[in-house]
Parts: C-alpha cells; structure tokens; sequence
C-alpha cells in the first residue's frame, strides 16, 4: 500500500466532487470554507496526489478541532465512474463519512477540592447552527462556591478552528471565609480567543460585573466592613498563554508562560472601580538523567513564579483622581495550589484574621520530583521535595491623617509614591517561605498533593500550616 | 526588627483536627517554626486608621462623616443622637446596609485593642441603647415606662411610614431618594435602576407590613401622621424636653430625628408634605431648634 502510494505521489490529479456523509446538523456553508479551497487547487497542472492526500489530512485535522465530529473521520478517494462524459481521466471524488456527536450532553455530578464540595449540573448544546457553536450552561452549588449559574455561547469566526468569539454570563455567590464575606456577582462578557498553530492561546475580552460584599461574619474586620457593599467592575482584559511542557499536571520538561492584563474603570470603560492589574506567571522544568542510563529517570526540578502588580488609575478621565484597591481587586497569596505551607490567602497583610491582600505580590518555588521506588517513572506518582515563598504587599497611604473615609482619592502622585514603596517592600527582607515533601498523583484532570511543611520564615498574621496540607488543582506554582 | 515566633504561632493544625492530637516530640518540633519571623503587614490605604474609638456605621456622605454632621437617615440619626446625648466619645463612617450584622443601618464598632486580635464584634442598633447607657458619660432621664411605649408607636409606625411613604414611594422625591441612597452605591444605571426598584420595594413591603393593608392609602397615612403629631404636640405641651425632664432621652432623640430631616434645609424635599404638616404644630418645629 505504502508503496502503491509512493508511486503514485506525482501522478497528477484534479478534485472533481467532494462528499460529506453523516454531517446532517452541520452547515454547509461552515463546511465550504475548508473544501473550496481543496477542489480549486487541484485546478492547478502541476497539482499531484502527494498534495492532494496532504491537504485532504489539513482539513480532517481542522474539522476534528471543532469537537463537533467523533475522531474517526473516513476518508475515501474514488474515481469517478468513466461512463460519466463530463469528467477527465485525473479526476477523482473525495468523500468523508463523519459521525456528529450528540448535540445535546447532560452531565451532572459532584466534586471534592481545595477544601471545597460541590454537586453541579452541566448542559451543552453542540453544533446549535451547524456551525460549531456552543452553548453550555452550568449550575453548581457547593460548600464554598454557595451557587453559580453560567451560560456561554460561543462560536468560530470563519470557519476557523483557532479563533473563537463567545458571549458568557454569570451568578455566583462565593464564600469567602479567609476574609469574612460572601461575594455575589452578577455579570456577562465578550471575549475573542485566538490560538496559533503552535498552540499560543491570546484572549482579548470585555466584562462588566456587579460585585455585591454582604454577608459578613460576626467577626469581619473594619477593613472587610468598610468594602461591604456594591461596586461595579467594567473592564478589558488581555490572555496569553503560551504551554509547552511536556505535560502540565506533571512537567518533567518544558516551560510555560502566561500573562493577564486588566484595565478597568479608565476612559469610556465606566464601572465604580479603575485600575490596571496585570500578572505574570511563568514555570518551567528539567529532567535529571540518571548518568550511564539512557532511559528518563523520572527524576526533574522545576520552578515556578508569579508576580502581579494592581496600579490604581482614576476613574474615566481622571478628574476625581484615583482611588485605593478594593478588598475583592488585589491578589489573594497562599494556599496548597500557590505557596504550600500557608492557608488560603495567608500571605499578605491582615486585619485581625480578615486576609486584606495585596496590590503587589510575587512567589516563587522550586520543587523536585522523584519517582517512587517501586513503581517507577511512567506512573503518575511522584515524591516532591519543595521550597516556596512569597510576598504580597498592599498600597498603604502614608499621607492620610485623620481621614476615615474610605471613598477617599489619591493624587497620581501619592498613587506612584504609595506604588513605588510597596513594591520596594516586597524585596524588603527574606519573603514568608516554607518547606516541606510531599506525595503527588498526576489525574489527567486534576493533580493532587498530599503536603507536610513548616514554615520557615513568616510575617506576624500570616496564615501558615504545620504539618499535613491537602491540595487539589489544575495550576500549581 | 525580627524575632522568633516560640510563642506566638499560631496553633493551626491542633485547632484543625480537634480529635487529633500531635505526639509530643512533633509538636516540639513545631514549636521551633517559624525559624523567622518580621512584623506584620501594613494595611491597604482603604483600611482605617481610627480604631481607638468606637465607630458608628451610618448613612452620611463621605464628607460629612469627616465632620460629625448629622446623617440623612432617621433611625442611624436617632442613634447618633442618642450616643451624643449619652456622651459617649464615638465617630461615624460611610456605610450602607450590606456592612451591618443585622442587614440595616446603624451599627456600632466598639474599639478594637489590637489589630492582630480578632475584630471586636459589632453591636446592632437595638442594643445601642445599653451600649450608651453603659459607656457614656453624661446620666439619662429615665423613661415614664409603658406611657413611653404607646408614643414610641407613634414615631416607629406613623411617622415612619408617612417618612418611608414620601422619601421613597413620592415620584416627586425620586431625585432625592436617588441623591440620598442610589448615587453613592454605583455608577453603572442598570445597577443603579435594579437597587433603586429593590429600596422602593422594600419600602412599599414595610408600609404594607405596618398598616396591615393590601394597599397603600397616601391620605390615610399623612393623616396618621398629623394624628401622631398632633398627639405628641400634647405630651410635650410647653416642656423643654418630653415627659417633662430636665435633660433629652432615647425620645427625645428619636424625635429630633424626624423633625430634624424634615425641616433641615440639607435636604432637597420636592414632596413637601411632611413640613406642611410639621408646620401646623410650632412646638414640634421649636423641639427640633431646641
């Protein structure tokens, strides 16, 4: 078969009709953009087989993409019957028999996380307008996340696989006990998402949310009381996302990187809160070869850093000048999926045992993994030895004095002053750091770590763990 | 600068799992750790600085709480007036209903001695009364008892929905109403329009809840209003304070508080009625000078 196709790579043939069996939900002018092309090509004389099998393989990669048609996709190459006068002797048909899936999928069920339970329900409508749009709509209710319903439309732009628009709108209650509230939030977005055929992911979007603060506990700090309440967050956001690790709930080689930017509040954009907050994350690993065997020992050290900064930017045009960050705008640090060893929100200034966060943080870690003795490097097992720590810093306005109003705005000035001192502090002295070992099981959906760390170096408030610390998630640091 | 944390860690995982106690040896160990450590945080410049002092949460713009003016809503008045009769030594904040432990407004926070300690627990308005009693300076009136509590009706029922009635439900007060309760919230209109329906709402539900009616009656309730002045015109007659002592009580302050925001030229009434009517009883309008 190799062979008989070896040979004829060159012969030349031309695409006379393309047939697609089974796609009885799906458009047929979301379908023309991929074989248009294919059969206005083979027009060309120098047009052979070879390019033809080529770009028949493009097109069915391209269309398993969408996540509309199940993988198997048969493709079948005929000629033409010669009893049919119209046709040439190079012509051949092309037929594809594909199998959409189900259109609709019901899912329900339950989850156990970071110290979360939840049940939720799931519906997805595949292929609504033949076209690859989505619908999903989600409703959960759980121990943390109280409630949530979402719904989001989304669709390809032009046929194209790597580029995506989708429409998205939220509820969620989310309890928030490291700093004594309830979130409610109520809002909807636009986003564009873009991938490249290196698989770079971009997402530019719009959001606006009402945030509701309510629900304090008996014991909220005045810092938690003063932000109860209702603000409105219009803002842009900017994605990237670059991954290449050779498996991201496990690297052993490989680098990642990802940047989040958000502008809210400025210009045109309205909303009660503005600022530009943006955040950096990148990690990375290393195998270590075992020396004189050739085989992966399983054995890698990996880091991982995060840094973000939140800069207040006054509201639209910046005549009132700009207000301080909001408890629900700066980082939360801390926690068994960032920096293990401290509890969720731990790092980062406190009011009473309110965690405040920071509008400056960055973290660190570094981590060795070593395969279990018995059951070597391909299982999903691994001993982890890991050292990480961070800091997170909030604006503090030196200049007010006697001032008990929390609307209060600052000049760009104090802004940049009050900026520049806490990212200042966050190199100031040793950052809270802790140490410990750990089991690590890789899911395919989740990774797990069961932690024993101490705490090496802390500030008085912060949160730390001693002892056994549970983690469950998707991105560790 | 940095010190050793032997004592002052928290005990976090013996608090975690009560039913698990840590071996001896484990728990010295823990005891060593942090190896380090520095003085707290600083706190983000929303945080307040004033915690030496008690707080009084109440409805007021930003910069009238700055100078201890009065606020624009009659039961967080009421309290206002009522610590400062008491002589207790407090300040007021910018709030709304979402910050208070009981979902309204006022709500006081006493002082809090340090900042690492849990935050004191606030204290709801209905026991702002012994809260004044127990740390103010000054000596109240005792109240005439149960005589007190047929007029304290009057000024909880008829007065207060005849207030609730036209700040919140008169179309001509709309714009004060909005001024007052809506415009510092948000400045998104669809949030701005949802809260504003949920206010007038809860308005209406409160009025309907007092009157025991499926409908509001505007006349029946004005009426009740004058009934209630007129009533209270009576039991002041030409004493200073009401029930005839010789220094302001929880009434009296309530009182102030009504007659206060109805006269007081701070507030852009375009429904006018509750002045027309408070105008009628030139005692009542004294009491508010008083």
């Amino acid at each position: 078969m190799a062979q008989l196709l070896a040979h004829n790579q060159t012969l030349p043939v031309t695409l006379s009709s393309v047939q697609i069996h089974g796609a009885r939900n799906t458009r047929k002018s979301f379908l023309d953009p991929f074989f248009r092309p294919l059969v206005e090509d083979s027009r060309n004389v120098s047009y052979t087989l070879g390019d033809l099998l080529n770009e028949v393989g493009g097109t069915v990669s391209k269309l398993q993409k969408f996540d509309v048609f199940h993988p198997d996709i048969h493709v079948h190459l005929s000629q033409p019957p010669h009893l049919d006068p119209s046709t040439s002797p190079t012509d051949l048909d092309l037929s594809l028999r594909v199998r959409e899936k189900s259109r609709f999928m019901l899912k329900t069920g339950t989850d156990l996380g970071n110290t979360e339970g939840s049940a939720y329900g799931t519906m997805l409508v595949r292929n609504i307008f033949g076209g690859a749009e989505f619908l999903s709509m989600n409703a959960s209710a759980g121990t943390r996340t109280r409630s949530a319903y979402s719904a989001e439309f989304s669709t390809p732009i032009n046929s194209d696989p790597n580029l995506r628009l989708s429409l998205d709108g939220l509820a969620s209650s989310t309890h928030k006990p490291w700093a004594s509230h309830e979130e409610l939030l109520k809002g909807g977005g636009l986003r564009l998402n873009w991938a490249k055929e290196n698989g770079d992911r971009f997402q530019v979007g719009y959001s606006g949310t009402w945030r509701q603060l309510t629900g304090l506990a008996a014991t909220a700090s005045p810092t938690v009381r003063g932000d109860a309440g209702d603000s409105v967050k219009s803002a842009i956001t900017y994605l990237f996302q670059r991954e290449r690790r050779d498996n991201p709930m496990l690297p052993q080689s490989g680098y990642m990187m990802k940047t989040t930017t958000e502008l809210a509040g400025w210009g045109l954009l309205g909303g009660d809160v503005g600022f530009s907050k943006s955040e950096m994350e990148i990690a990375g690993a290393v195998p270590i070869p075992i020396p004189g065997s050739k085989s992966p020992s399983g054995i890698s050290i990996g880091c991982g850093l995060r840094t973000g900064v939140l800069y207040p930017l006054p509201l639209s045009f910046g005549l009132g000048g700009a207000s301080p960050s909001r408890l629900n705008d700066r980082f939360t640090l801390g926690g068994p999926t960032d920096v293990r060893g401290f509890s969720l929100g731990g790092l980062g200034p406190r009011d009473g045992t309110d965690a405040l966060g920071g509008d400056v943080f960055a973290a660190g870690s570094v981590n060795m993994l070593l395969p279990l003795p018995k059951v070597g490097p391909d299982s999903p097992f691994r001993i982890q030895l890991f050292a990480n720590g961070g800091r997170s810093v909030a604006m503090s306005n030196r200049t007010k004095r006697n001032d008990t109003a929390s609307g209060q705005r600052m000049t760009a000035g104090s802004v940049l002053n009050g900026m520049l001192s806490a990212t200042k502090e966050v190199g100031t002295g040793l950052p809270s750091i802790a140490a410990g070992v750990g089991l690590v099981y890789a899911h395919p959906v989740a990774r797990l770590e069961l932690n024993f760390s101490l705490p090496l170096v802390t500030r008085q408030g912060e949160e730390s763990r001693k002892g056994l610390q549970v983690g469950v998630g998707i991105n560790f640091l | 600068m940095s010190s050793t944390a032997e004592g002052k860690a928290r005990p976090q995982p013996q608090e975690s799992s009560g039913w698990f106690t840590i071996p001896a040896p484990l728990a010295r160990l823990f005891k060593k750790f942090p190896l380090l450590m520095y003085p707290p945080n600083e706190l983000p410049a929303r945080s307040p600085d004033i915690r030496h002092v008690p707080t009084l949460y109440v409805f007021i713009s930003d910069e009238d709480a700055l100078k201890g003016l009065p606020s624009f809503n009659p039961s967080c008045l009421k309290w206002q007036t009522f610590l400062k009769l008491a002589g207790v030594d407090f300040c007021v904040r910018s709030s709304n209903n979402h910050a208070s432990p009981t979902g309204a407004l006022p709500f006081l926070l006493p002082p809090s001695i340090s900042r690492e300690n849990r935050s004191p627990r606030p204290i709801p308005s209905n026991k702002l009364e012994q809260y004044g009693l127990d740390n103010g300076k000054s000596r109240l009136p005792e109240g005439p008892g149960a005589r007190l509590e047929a007029y304290e009706s009057l000024l909880d029922h008829r007065i207060r929905n005849a207030w609730l009635y036209t700040l919140y439900l008169s179309p001509a007060n709309a714009e004060l109403l909005t001024n007052l309760y809506i415009t510092p919230a948000t400045s998104s209109r669809p949030v701005r329009t949802t809260i504003l329906y949920q206010l007038k709402h809860a308005a209406e539900l409160e009025i309907l809840k007092s009157t025991s009616r499926d409908t509001i009656n505007p006349a029946d309730l004005y009426r009740g209003l004058k009934e209630a002045f007129h009533a209270l015109d009576a039991v002041l007659s030409d004493e200073e304070w009401f029930f005839g002592s010789a220094s302001p009580g929880l009434f009296d302050a309530t009182m102030f508080s009504y007659t206060y925001l109805i006269l007081h030229d701070g507030l852009a009434w375009q429904n006018r009625r509750l002045s027309d009517i408070l105008q009628d009883f030139p005692r009542l309008t004294l009491f508010d000078s008083a």
